[in-house]
């Protein structure tokens, strides 16, 4: 059975925290795959990141329904608790926030991922103490 | 709810004994159509597949769910995982395929884990030669369309392709493919394995301005009020979307049918609904929808990717007051130009809900050149 190719990158990803250049290079040589193919595949994929990213990754679901549930009033929070704009990371390297596409959770919105993982039914008394746990 | 019932095993054992042609007439008999959006009949699709002469064929299960306010196949594979994969193993040993791909969305990597343990399970139980493979995509929406899904998994940009060739004929790595979504696989095994298979529910996902969403199931035809009051819309409903690309109408009593709601300028798609309250401007859906499809847009065809971001230009004019009359006939222009250049399913749908909005809501666009 064939290698999936962002299978392997989601692996990289996973262990790496970004698929660097270094980490490209090497899988282009040992695939012997061309790395600006690599690199066309990192940067198509919105879960894919080519630049380093903060400890901790926010993604804000930007859906028409958790929008009708507030999550504009959750984007502005988080742009000033966190004092950086959607696509930035913080100067200490701790958070990154994004906004992504559905995930899915609109039977219990507004919700986001931190890390990959699920938060639903989200207000700003939660995220303050969702951000707080972040160490 | 008929889709969490579990056929345990016994859809399979009816399509061993039917065999392919049995299958496919038992399918057409029983009316089994796509549940992805586009209803296109189960057995067509097979048939091609079955036709083809090939060393070598392949299945997937489509569960990159990716349109807003979906969220149906989650519950699926969430509750009825085994009747899918019973679904997938019925899929492979009909057209005569060993492999088969599952296509699971990457923001569903929490169901990752539970899938795989059932894949293990129902694979030992079946006593098949079918192997299914996870491929988890990394949160590409255009990726929900058959030929972006083949090139994902051949490790491409996810773009679309033109078709022909279709997928049952040449496919993945070129061979002949069945791409079917997750709930029309669980119907496919529910099909066989229960005799009082009712073919006419459908699952909607309800969400939006509702203080209970949820995916409810009701028949085809049923009143579009029934369903959201199900839902218990918060403060009064003003309209109703079908997703982002099945396009927005007006909150009534109405039959839900494809027929009825293309008279709306809409697509029923994949049965999602979500309820937008009466204080909600139509305008500011608009702009999130487009914002939406400027992103997800793979960049391929020119309508798409430059139309797209026409469109949100000249909704950010229109919100800011600066818009003139000339400036929503040009979007309306514009909407019509992309979906009938576009060249894949998203382009082609991706305006849906502006020319629907202006449809059905003129007066909220004719009041922003007013201001």
């Amino acid at each position: 059975m064939e290698i999936v190719l962002i299978n392997r990158l989601r692996e990289i990803q996973k262990k790496e925290g970004y698929l660097s250049e270094e980490a490209l290079k090497k899988l282009s040589l040992e695939l012997k795959i061309p790395l600006s193919r690599l690199y066309g595949v990192a940067t198509f994929y919105s879960m894919f990141n080519t630049k380093k990213q903060g400890k901790y990754i926010i993604e804000l679901c930007a859906s028409p329904s958790c929008f009708l549930n507030g999550s504009w009033n959750l984007e502005t929070f988080l742009k000033k608790e966190l004092k950086i704009d959607i696509g930035e990371t913080t100067k200490n390297g701790k958070f990154s926030l994004k906004k992504t596409s559905c995930i899915g959770c609109c039977d219990s919105p507004p919700a986001m991922l931190l890390n990959g993982k699920v938060y639903t039914k989200l207000n700003e008394k939660k995220l303050k103490i969702i951000l707080r746990k972040c160490k | 709810m008929q889709i969490i019932k579990k056929t345990q095993l016994k859809a399979l054992k009816v399509a061993r004994t039917l065999g392919p042609l049995g299958v496919i007439e038992t399918l057409n008999k029983k009316r089994v159509v796509g549940r992805g959006g586009a209803s296109f009949p189960v057995s067509d699709k097979w048939k091609y597949a079955i036709e083809t002469k090939s060393d070598k064929k392949y299945v997937i299960c489509n569960a990159d769910e990716g349109e807003p306010g979906t969220f149906k196949d989650k519950l699926i594979l969430i509750k009825n995982p085994e009747t899918l994969i019973e679904g997938i193993i019925i899929a492979a040993e009909t057209i005569g395929a060993s492999e088969a791909f599952i296509y699971l969305r990457g923001e569903y990597e929490g169901l990752l884990k539970n899938l795989r343990t059932e894949i293990s399970s129902i694979i030992k139980k079946s006593k098949t030669n079918v192997s299914i493979k996870i491929v988890m995509g990394a949160g590409a929406y255009i990726c929900g369309e058959e030929t972006a899904i083949i090139k994902s998994i051949q490790g491409f940009r996810g773009q679309p392709y033109f078709k022909p060739p279709f997928p049952p004929v040449e496919g993945l790595f070129g061979k002949p493919t069945v791409i079917n979504n997750v709930e029309t696989l669980v119907n496919i095994a529910q099909a066989l394995g229960f005799s009082d298979y009712d073919p006419d529910l459908r699952l909607f996902s309800v969400s939006g301005s509702v203080k209970k969403p949820g995916v409810y199931e009701f028949k085809v035809g049923t009143k579009l009020t029934e369903v959201v009051k199900k839902a218990e819309p918060a403060g009064k409903p003003k309209a109703v979307y079908f997703g982002c690309f099945g396009g927005c109408m007006e909150y009534k009593d109405m039959e839900l049918t494809p027929e009825n709601i293309c008279k709306e300028e809409c697509i029923h798609g994949a049965g999602t609904i979500i309820v937008v309250g009466e204080k909600t401007s139509i305008i500011d859906m608009a702009y999130i929808i487009s914002k939406f499809y400027t992103f997800e847009s793979c960049g391929k065809c020119t309508p798409c990717r430059e139309g797209t971001i026409q469109i949100l230009l000249l909704l950010k004019k229109l919100r800011a007051g600066k818009g003139e009359k000339k400036d929503l006939e040009l979007l309306k222009e514009l909407a019509m130009h992309i979906k009938e250049t576009s060249l894949c399913g998203l382009g082609q749908s991706s305006t849906n809900h502006i020319i629907s909005a202006m449809h059905n809501f003129p007066d909220e666009f004719e009041e922003l050149i007013k201001r």
